[in-house]
């Protein structure tokens, strides 16, 4: 199979793949590409199947760990920091209590306290505690 | 118990026994520069419980800052004002400063200057790193 990358920082990253069959070379890319990790969150005592790649953050409030999406906070039944070993290198870990999908942040800002706070694209707040500071650098390149 | 609540006495708590420890330092240099100064078993107690709540409400009311639903007017000065109580209350209490009109007004003016210069300097390098960070993000 031939390969072939193209740097054009003005289109939507996507793969396209040109197969005879669906390989297993397919199927890694596939599972490469789309981050199909999938957890079950509890909306209530309803079970709803999530990918990974569409959580923005996971976060403690109460002893309960929720999964926080583009719309609604699904309660998990996994602690912080078994999440935190499932999670990819998408995911940082911005404070004691939330792991952050890189992805999904939308911006940095300096809050008034001198904490740098993150809001995540679908308008969620969390902050940057001063000791997951030198993590989040690393992680963005800094 | 309510998350802010609960964020505030656990940051008072790891940092308030910062406030003694403070006290205790700056009454062995006043000791070291002055032979003759001497204080009484009430004094140093006063002294002790008043810097231990004093470092605990200063720890505690970071928080304040992060009640997400607060404007930032609101959540500064709120922040301000109960670090200006509790500073004067301690000073009065251990008789610091003296209980006179003159007195105070420099010490309030004292006090605004330091809060929003450290307020200025914080804010203004930690906005420096997440212009950085946004950069990152946008490259």
């Amino acid at each position: 199979m031939k390969f072939r990358l193209f740097i054009d920082r003005g289109r939507e990253e996507e793969v396209i793949v040109y197969a005879h069959e669906k390989s297993r070379l397919v199927s890694s890319i596939e599972k490469l590409v789309s981050d199909n990790t999938e957890l079950i969150g509890y909306n209530g005592k309803t079970a709803v199947r999530i990918n990974l790649c569409e959580v923005y953050c996971f976060v403690t409030e109460r002893n309960k760990v929720y999964a926080v999406t583009e719309k609604e906070k699904l309660q998990m039944k996994l602690r912080l920091y078994q999440l935190e070993e499932i999670a990819d290198e998408n995911f940082v870990k911005i404070n004691q209590s939330c792991i952050a999908n890189i992805r999904m942040i939308g911006r940095f800002d300096a809050s008034v306290s001198g904490t740098m706070r993150v809001v995540f694209k679908n308008g969620y707040t969390d902050y940057v505690s001063r000791r997951q500071m030198k993590t989040v650098k690393e992680r963005l390149g800094l | 118990m309510n998350r802010y609540l609960k964020d505030f006495l656990y940051r008072g708590l790891i940092f308030g026994g910062f406030g003694p420890i403070v006290v205790a330092i700056v009454f062995m240099c006043i000791s070291l520069a002055d032979r003759g100064f001497s204080l009484t078993a009430s004094q140093i107690l006063l002294a002790t419980v008043s810097s231990y709540l004093l470092a605990f409400i200063q720890a505690g009311v970071t928080v304040f800052n992060q009640i997400e639903h607060w404007s930032t007017v609101k959540s500064l000065l709120c922040h301000f004002v109960t670090l200006y109580a509790a500073y004067s209350v301690c000073y009065v209490v251990n008789s610091w400063i003296p209980f006179e009109p003159m007195v105070l007004v420099i010490f309030s003016a004292v006090f605004v200057l330091l809060f929003f210069v450290i307020w200025g300097i914080v804010y203004l390098s930690v906005r420096a790193t997440s212009k950085r960070l946004n950069s990152q993000l946008k490259g």
